[in-house]
């Protein structure tokens, strides 16, 4: 390995990516756009969910009814239904997610001291939203009728009583249950693999599509001289949207960083340059732009965002799944990244995810290493 | 003329479908994703695993801790024997949430004031945080009424219906139904979508890299000096793509519809003819990208700077309801949104024209606009 | 830089093969490059020019058969052959982002040019290419010529002893190719030994010694004036007439010789070795009342070495096409 070799193919790169500022750019403001987006924009919490409601009972009572739902910061009214088509009507046209139904016979049944039904129809196409909507109104309806029951039995001369068993609830680690601070840790992950992908899939592959890559195998280069040259630019800008990401994180949404940021930083950077070095590998593989642009986002989007537990929870997922998982390192960054955020843990909890990471980088190193052939064939 | 767009046509195809490493990425990601969101894609929060610390050890308290058990729920992953370990198993990610019991449950629940019990929840992930509480919530009520509910027959003057089977739960009951998905399988609201992710993917990234490859080997070249006219060119370079895209409405719709059983209620070929209007608004971007991009690396960067908030801002993942009121303005411009509306709307809910014409001309405008602004683009480009 | 001898041959290969597929792209090629000298490879496009010249470079695995460059052998030792070898490829690549000086401050790099002399080569380079004043322009910007010195000046930044040049002057005016091949004199006068394709009959004229290759294999092999003479299976006589096509028309109908072709304002008429035409011809042409204003042999181009070569060939393998 010879450093004069290294910095000429390391400096040349660093000139192109500089000469063609978009990709800079581009580099920079996609970690700042994703960040805003799912820090200010997306979330996966029900809530003002779209409700109409159709009473056909018009009673104190039932009005009573409505309003414990709509009193909620879940429930939001839509619109009252004059009859059952309107409501038919928003749910078809997705303008409301739920219609609350109380029969006409609501009060009076509670009068009669009997079970009392009302319904509840929801849209179903989100399955997520409709199954959380559910439980919300079972929970308000289930509190508001035990309400009723102790209101009866004070009237029977039984006296004021307490609910019988109430939860205390407390949160760990996020007491304000701020989406966003589960989201952007996890968010990191998914933003450098991401970046990765796009900033190196093309690198080996253009030179050999441009023909300079024929030129560069007939010199004395060495192949770690080339690939750790290649690499140099990459992980640079890809540790400068880490610092990004998460100076934004800190300063603009206000997530707090219980534990220890060096440690962050390395464990992040064996990720980066894992993923970098996967990037290349396509690149040396396919040979060819369109390939490797494709392959590299699928291999790089799709497990990070879909399989790595940042969105949607690992343990939910059919076991076969979950399998697949376990060779997914995103999977393994993010815990690492919730865990240092949230939980402030360190390495004698997160010790087998860096251990996994360390493999994956230096298993990808190794494989770009030996992959890359000086020859044409 | 189409006789030159017929040979052009050829040409691409050949391009497209002769290299096997192409056929291959063209139909295998679409799959591969289908399978992943078809399967892991699932916010369903259920098997929470659950820590109890039980210091009562009555019926009543192992009443309660069945309840979570059997809720569906919760899932006991360890009964723990000191406050410790619940620390423990929360920092290393065991267990989502604890219960804990207090010595004197039992007797505490026939007093007048009641008891508590304790919920520790992690709330790193707020959403399955929010979802265990308001499950916590239902259980531990439902539980509560029906010690109320026996207590109440134990009291000398109740009314004579209290007695009757008629009261047996004590209150108010939820009979609810969940129209076009019955069974609330989140595959059936991914699955469908997918086809609308994977469209603007595919005719994105091959109508952008397709263009900007021949202008960097430099064929483009040889077509601009031949007689063949800008709006050949741009037929040719973008009826391939918006066949793929057709090929894979099909080809999401069949394994959607035969492997995950996801219902279609409406009409195929309106969902064919939506597919046409998107098609317009993509492949007008791709054809935008392609103009204002030198290299294919570019070119590609560019595409994800589009394609990452069309697909985030589209109700594909993250309902659109719930953004702040000007991202949901912002969405109006995203043709994944309306698209989105037309497939969900078409497979689960039955939805025909009447109802999705708001859709259809929303994806028309937009198409129509971008379509438009980028061939003439396109246009000036070559001259 | 390492050299097993001073001595000995430059460039050695010994029934070289090299097959993609079922296709022969080279086809058992044997042949000796001295020290020092120009040695080139001329053919059609798709010959397998270019091809042989990668397996030398190191760049190509053949199917099989031996060789060696600068004594190191192709298959086992070719990093040390790419240390000694300048190669220019046929597409140039040079990095058009790249400025010209950044693309030669690049290459010096690559070739571990030490600080003192990188400067001089540098400045040598430009010099050579004529680009000193355009030293800061991106690469993208230069025309054809000046590319191509750009490409010579990074190749041989590291004074290899050995230069391979892959068809460096297609798509070249010219004048630039005529001053392309004057440095090519100067550094093989410095003792270079320059290794270069081409398919330009013109250029090859310039060269020490020459291979004729097609389809593979290699046709000829010697000096320009070897080829032209022993080689030559046939002789050429140069005809002029005020009626050229009518002349044309009746030799060729006459069907007694192998070819017939304008050459500028004449005829040449390839026909069998040691036949006297200097009556023959006149004889068809007076049956078209055509007098012949001169007639005289002349020695063959290499052009008409080379297509009289290939249709034998092509004769001889008719029946295993």
């Amino acid at each position: 390995m010879k450093l004069v070799r290294l910095k000429a193919i390391a400096w040349k790169e660093f000139i192109q990516i500089g000469r063609d500022p978009r990709s800079l750019l581009l580099a920079i403001s996609i970690p700042v756009f994703l960040l805003l987006l799912f820090g200010y924009a997306l979330t996966l919490d029900v809530d003002r969910i779209p409700t109409v409601i159709y009473d056909l009972d018009r009673t104190p009572r039932s009005r009573d009814l409505a309003d414990h739902f709509l009193r909620s910061k879940y429930f939001q009214l839509q619109s009252i239904a004059p009859n059952y088509s309107h409501l038919q009507e928003m749910l078809d046209r997705g303008q409301a997610l739920m219609g609350l139904v109380i029969p006409s016979n609501f009060s009076r049944d509670l009068e009669l001291n009997r079970d009392a039904t009302i319904q509840v129809l929801m849209d179903g196409t989100d399955a997520n939203t409709a199954t959380i909507a559910l439980g919300y109104a079972s929970a308000i309806t289930l509190l508001y009728s035990q309400e009723l029951l102790l209101q009866k039995m004070n009237r029977l001369g039984a006296g004021k009583i307490s609910p019988p068993i109430e939860p205390r609830i407390r949160i760990w680690f996020n007491p304000d249950l701020e989406s966003k601070n589960f989201i952007v840790p996890g968010l990191i992950a998914v933003i450098m693999a991401i970046l990765a992908a796009i900033l190196t899939s093309g690198t080996i592959s253009g030179e050999w599509e441009r023909g300079t890559m024929e030129q560069l195998i007939s010199t004395p280069i060495r192949n770690e001289e080339l690939i750790l040259g290649k690499l140099i630019p990459y992980f640079a800008i890809g540790m400068l949207d880490l610092s990004l990401s998460v100076a934004m994180g800190k300063f603009l949404f206000g997530v707090p960083l219980r534990g220890n940021g060096l440690l962050l930083f390395s464990l992040a950077s064996l990720f980066l340059l894992g993923a970098i070095c996967q990037g290349v590998v396509v690149s040396i593989v396919t040979k060819n732009q369109l390939l490797s642009s494709q392959i590299s986002i699928i291999l790089s989007y799709l497990p990070t965002f879909m399989l790595s537990g940042f969105i949607y929870p690992i343990a939910n997922m059919p076991k076969l799944i979950q399998f697949i998982t376990y060779v997914v390192p995103g999977r393994y960054f993010v815990a690492i990244l919730k865990g240092i955020y949230s939980k402030g843990i360190g390495l004698e909890i997160l010790w087998i995810e860096a251990l996994l990471l360390a493999i994956y980088a230096s298993a990808m190193t190794f494989w770009a290493y030996h992959r890359f052939k000086k020859r044409i064939d | 003329m189409l006789q030159r767009l017929k040979s052009m046509l050829i040409k691409e195809f050949i391009q497209v479908f002769r290299n096997p490493r192409m056929r291959l990425i063209l139909f295998l990601p679409p799959l591969i994703q289908l399978i992943i969101f078809g399967y892991a894609a699932n916010t369903d929060i259920r098997n929470i695993s659950l820590a109890t610390y039980d210091l009562d050890n009555t019926p009543e308290s192992r009443e309660m801790i069945e309840r979570f058990a059997s809720s569906g729920y919760f899932r006991i992953a360890h009964r723990v024997g000191n406050p410790q370990e619940i620390r423990r198993f929360l920092d290393e990610g065991k267990i989502s949430a604890a219960l804990q019991i207090n010595d004197d449950f039992a007797r505490q629940t026939r007093q007048r004031q009641g008891t508590a019990i304790q919920l520790i929840v992690d709330g790193t992930d707020s959403n399955t945080a929010s979802v265990v509480m308001a499950y916590a919530q239902r259980i531990v009520a439902e539980y509560s009424r029906q010690i109320l509910v026996e207590r109440i027959r134990t009291l000398p003057n109740i009314p004579d219906e209290m007695k009757k089977p008629f009261f047996k739960k004590g209150g108010i009951e939820i009979q609810s139904r969940a129209f076009f998905n019955p069974n609330l399988e989140s595959r059936n609201f991914y699955v469908p979508g997918i086809m609308a992710f994977l469209i603007m993917l595919v005719t994105l990234i091959l109508t952008t890299m397709a263009i900007v490859r021949e202008r960097e080997i430099g064929t483009m070249e040889q077509l601009i000096v031949s007689p063949m006219r800008p709006i050949e060119l741009i037929m040719g370079k973008t009826i391939p793509f918006a066949l793929i895209g057709y090929i894979d409405v099909l080809l999401v719709t069949g394994v959607g519809v035969f492997w995950f059983e996801v219902p279609i209620r409406g009409s195929l070929p309106l969902l064919l003819f939506a597919t046409t209007l998107y098609l317009l608004s993509t492949l007008g971007i791709g054809l935008f990208i392609s103009t204002i991009s030198r290299t294919q690396q570019q070119a590609m960067m560019t595409m994800f700077f589009f394609f990452i908030p069309a697909i985030l801002l589209s109700g594909f993942v993250f309902p659109i309801a719930n953004m702040p009121e000007v991202v949901q303005y912002l969405s109006y411009a995203d043709p994944l949104r309306y698209f989105l509306i037309i497939i969900r709307g078409i497979f689960l809910k039955g939805n025909g024209f009447r109802i999705l014409w708001p859709q259809m001309l929303a994806l028309t405008v937009l198409g129509t606009i971008v379509f438009t602004f980028s061939s003439l683009r396109f246009k000036k480009r070559l001259e | 830089m390492e050299e097993r001898t001073n001595q000995g041959w430059a460039v050695e290969i010994e029934q070289l093969v090299k097959k993609f597929g079922s296709f022969t792209a080279v086809d058992h090629i044997s042949l000796k490059v001295k020290r020092g000298e120009i040695f080139g490879f001329l053919g059609p496009n798709g010959a397998g020019k270019s091809t042989t010249i990668r397996m030398l470079c190191g760049i190509l695995t053949p199917t099989s058969g031996n060789g060696k460059v600068g004594g190191f052998d192709i298959y086992r030792e070719s990093e040390k052959i790419k240390q000694n070898i300048g190669y220019m490829s046929q597409k140039f690549s040079l990095y058009e982002d790249l400025r010209v000086e950044e693309n030669l401050d690049f290459y010096s790099g690559i070739y571990r040019l030490s600080k003192e002399i990188k400067g001089s080569r540098k400045e040598w380079a430009l010099q050579m290419a004529g680009l000193k004043d355009r030293r800061s322009s991106l690469t993208s910007t230069l025309a054809g010529g000046w590319k191509q010195r750009l490409a010579l000046g990074c190749a041989i930044l590291h004074e290899p002893s050995i230069l391979f040049l892959d068809e460096p002057t297609s798509g070249v005016d010219p004048l630039s190719r005529r001053r392309f091949w004057d440095l090519i004199y100067e550094m093989a006068g410095k003792g270079v030994t320059v290794f270069v394709t081409t398919h330009y009959m013109d250029e090859a004229e310039y060269c020490d010694r020459l291979a004729l290759i097609n389809q593979g294999r290699i046709v000829a092999l010697g000096t320009p004036a070897e080829l032209k003479t022993r080689y030559m299976p046939e002789a050429v006589w140069e005809l002029e007439t005020d009626h050229l096509i009518d002349s044309l028309q009746a030799l060729k109908e006459s069907q007694r010789f192998s070819e017939v072709a304008v050459f500028g304002n004449a005829l040449h008429v390839v026909a069998k070795k040691g036949e006297d035409l200097s009556s023959f011809i006149p004889s068809i042409l007076a049956g078209e009342g055509i007098p012949p204003k001169r007639l005289e042999q002349i020695e063959p181009s290499l052009e008409d070495v080379f297509v009289s070569l290939i249709e034998a060939e092509d004769q001889e393998n008719g029946g295993n096409k």
